[in-house]
């Protein structure tokens, strides 16, 4: 490193061809708009980007910790609450199913056909309601300098924190029915990545859009509640025609991750080759799509939100 | 862009605006703001600049104090620098870690205790886990929160809160420090403590940014001022003289908006050196001033000087029977103890026994003050609340090695001092 030779100060600063001469009390000098050539542009790299993001891990980690600690040191339930909410559905959709219809559900009891789409989707739908938030009334994002998806990203892993402690639910309800994961479970790890992958995408464009459309913090919930319906969640995939399976796992990743998770742990199959191929690949379209969009919206964040 | 070395600030013709209309952002604005572009051309500008190429250079380990008043485009500065808003226009380059101080208490978390709000306000700041590790118990001794830690921020006191944000953010150690109106936090006990921190840091090779409105703590932190006025650099330069600028600035604003009408009325003021020379420091003052008054009245007259705020250095006070109409009054000060600069004369009348105002304080005239004999710098960080110019004469009343076999304390000195 070279110790840099301080310029004095005393001497009159060069005027530069391209700008307006320094601004020392005459402020006639300046122009009433900035010189175009001078716009600020940030050069947008993906690389760095990533770097930058991955420099700022231990923020990611801190602001989930702390959102972790605040909310569940107090409460009673803890971690229960994040149990809670798949468990109630489940119990709802089980009542419902049994009276109104039936649906084919491949052979497995309904409470675990049921419960191992809700946890998915509770994942995906907490995340991306707390993410759309997380830009907003952001008392950090004008303090702290870190690269802007650390606050969704901490909203991710606060839902996936839930997720997790659900999941550990399944075990006692594989005990309940008596029946037991089958042996082709491993194949949930490349799902949970397209899962996260696609979770991640959606986000980041809620928090995004939130912060320059404030009316997405309501309709957010809404459309939720409807994709509740409109993914196969509490029914399966199979449902669909045919013919619509594969268009509708590009559009809506989640619907082949889902039945991905059913095919391997309950039917002991491997999760559809096509399907799943088709869903990560629009994942990975949806991350860069978003990740683009959201890294030119960001520089406007602190201005508005 | 030139190279930036490790802890210096380069920043070249920055432009930033924000909206001036309402900047809602909900659904039926953007509509209306759309069809409004549709009826036809928007006839108002909906953007205000807050700053107007200002350029900025800091070289590592200097202390730079940005000055101005409220609305100036201060934080938004800092802010640009610190990373967390992108200018609109201009050239930007900082070498190494950047750590912003603005807003201690936002990253505090409430419900969680101190301890665990130091880890995690830490590694908000750019520490890692393991550095924040290290130095906790060093951070909460410096708070002074003692068993505090172990309870829920929720319950401190104010001051507890302050003291432990600002304790977090004054060990980071980064390469450039941004600091925005933090420092008055706490008692006076703690806020020396914070300028005694800031001048270690300083020492450390740390280059500072510092905003803030207490004029006399900047002066005795910062090297170099930078005086931003409506989104202009007015000045850059050496932080005394800018200062100087600055204050005056403020000073002559006020002396054009003083009410000068009052029950007592202030027609001519004039001010001499001895035998009508120019005034200057430790000798003989003379202020002579014309009051009057509509009816009879007995007023206690206080005349003042000032370098900035309407905070006085000195102030004199005469108790007089104001006869109806004009009264000429003289105000002999043998030694005036001011040191050359361009100070401000104020005045108030006041009734003797309510203190009811007749004539509010306000500035009447310029004063300046001319010599050769400067006042003598403060250390660095410490705060010198107003000018005074003391005559002071230092001797050398004893060497150490005039003599060896003096007694108590000096004869223990003059020993270590040996070879």
């Amino acid at each position: 490193m070279t110790v840099p030779v301080p310029t004095p100060r005393d001497e009159p600063e060069p005027t530069s061809a391209s700008g307006p001469v320094r601004a020392s009390s005459v402020a006639s000098a300046i122009p009433d708009e900035p010189p175009p050539e001078l716009r600020y542009r940030r050069a947008l790299k993906l690389g760095t980007s990533l770097r930058s993001l991955w420099a700022a891990r231990h923020t990611v980690s801190s602001l989930a910790v702390r959102d972790l600690r605040s909310t569940y040191n107090q409460e009673i339930l803890g971690v229960g609450w994040a149990l809670l909410q798949p468990f109630t559905l489940m119990v709802v959709f089980t009542f419902l199913f049994n009276r109104v219809g039936k649906v084919n559900t491949g052979g497995a009891p309904y409470p675990l056909f049921s419960y191992i789409g809700l946890v998915p989707w509770t994942f995906y739908a907490n995340s991306v309601q707390t993410a759309g938030l997380s830009l907003v009334n952001q008392p950090l994002l004008n303090k702290v300098y870190a690269p802007r998806e650390v606050f969704p990203l901490s909203e991710v892993v606060v839902a996936g924190v839930g997720a997790i402690c659900a999941s550990l639910a399944l075990g006692v309800l594989f005990l309940v029915e008596w029946t037991a994961p089958a042996s082709t479970s491993y194949w949930v790890v490349p799902l949970i990545v397209i899962l996260i992958g696609f979770t991640v995408a959606c986000s980041l464009l809620a928090g995004a859009v939130t912060v320059y459309l404030r009316d997405v913090r309501h309709a957010l919930p809404l459309v939720m509640q409807l994709g509740l319906f409109l993914t196969p969640v509490v029914y399966g995939l199979r449902e669909l025609p045919v013919a619509y399976r594969a268009a509708y796992c590009a559009i809506n990743p989640l619907g082949a991750v889902i039945d991905g998770f059913r095919e391997c742990v309950l039917y002991g199959r491997a999760p559809s080759f096509t399907y799943t191929t088709i869903g990560a690949a629009s994942t990975v379209v949806y991350l860069l799509g978003t990740y683009l969009i959201f890294k030119r919206l960001e520089t406007g964040f602190a201005d508005v939100s | 862009m030139p190279t930036c070395p490790d802890g210096a600030v380069r920043a070249e013709h920055l432009w930033k605006r924000f909206r001036a209309d309402r900047g809602r952002r909900l659904l039926r604005d953007h509509v209306s703001r759309a069809t409004a572009r549709l009826r036809g051309p928007v006839p108002e500008n909906p953007w205000r600049w807050v700053l107007r190429d200002v350029s900025i250079d800091a070289e590592p380990g200097e202390a730079v104090a940005i000055i101005g008043a409220n609305g100036a485009g201060k934080s938004t500065l800092l802010k640009i620098v610190s990373g967390v808003m992108f200018p609109h226009t201009g050239r930007l380059a900082t070498g190494g870690r950047v750590g912003a101080l603005i807003e201690v208490l936002s990253g505090i978390h409430p419900e969680l205790t101190g301890r665990e709000n130091v880890m995690i306000y830490g590694t908000l700041l750019g520490l890692s886990r393991r550095q924040v590790a290290e130095k906790v118990d060093e951070i909460v001794a410096f708070a002074e929160l003692e068993d505090a830690v172990e309870r829920q921020v929720k319950f401190y006191s104010s001051g507890m809160k302050m003291r432990l944000g600002f304790a977090v953010a004054a060990f980071l150690e980064p390469s450039i420090l941004i600091v925005d109106e933090v420092l008055a936090v706490g008692d006076t006990s703690f806020q020396q403590k914070c300028l005694d921190r800031m001048r270690d840091v300083i020492q450390s090779g740390t280059t500072l940014l510092l905003v803030s409105h207490d004029l006399a703590a900047v002066g005795a932190t910062a090297t170099r001022g930078v005086w931003l006025d409506d989104g202009i650099v007015r000045a850059d330069g050496p932080i005394e003289d800018v200062l100087g600028a600055y204050r005056r600035d403020i000073e002559s604003d006020a002396a054009a908006h003083a009410n000068v009408h009052g029950l007592v009325e202030v027609h001519d003021v004039r001010a001499d050196g001895p035998n009508g020379r120019l005034v200057a420091v430790n000798e003989e003052c003379t202020v002579r001033l014309t009051v009057s008054t509509d009816v009879e009245r007995q007023v206690n007259l206080y005349l003042g000087a000032s370098e900035g705020a309407p905070t006085p250095i000195f102030v004199v006070r005469h108790e007089a029977m104001l006869p109806p109409g004009r009264t000429e009054l003289e105000l002999v000060m043998p030694r005036l103890p001011l040191p050359p600069g361009q100070y401000f004369l104020w005045f108030g009348a006041y009734q003797v026994e309510t203190r009811i105002e007749f004539t509010p304080w306000q500035p009447i005239a310029p004063l300046l003050v001319s010599g050769v004999r400067q006042l003598d710098p403060t250390p660095r960080a410490i705060v010198r609340l107003s000018p005074v110019y003391v005559e002071a004469q230092w001797s050398r009343v004893r060497d150490s090695g005039a003599s060896a076999n003096g007694n108590g304390e000096r004869g223990v000195a003059a020993e270590r001092t040996e070879p």
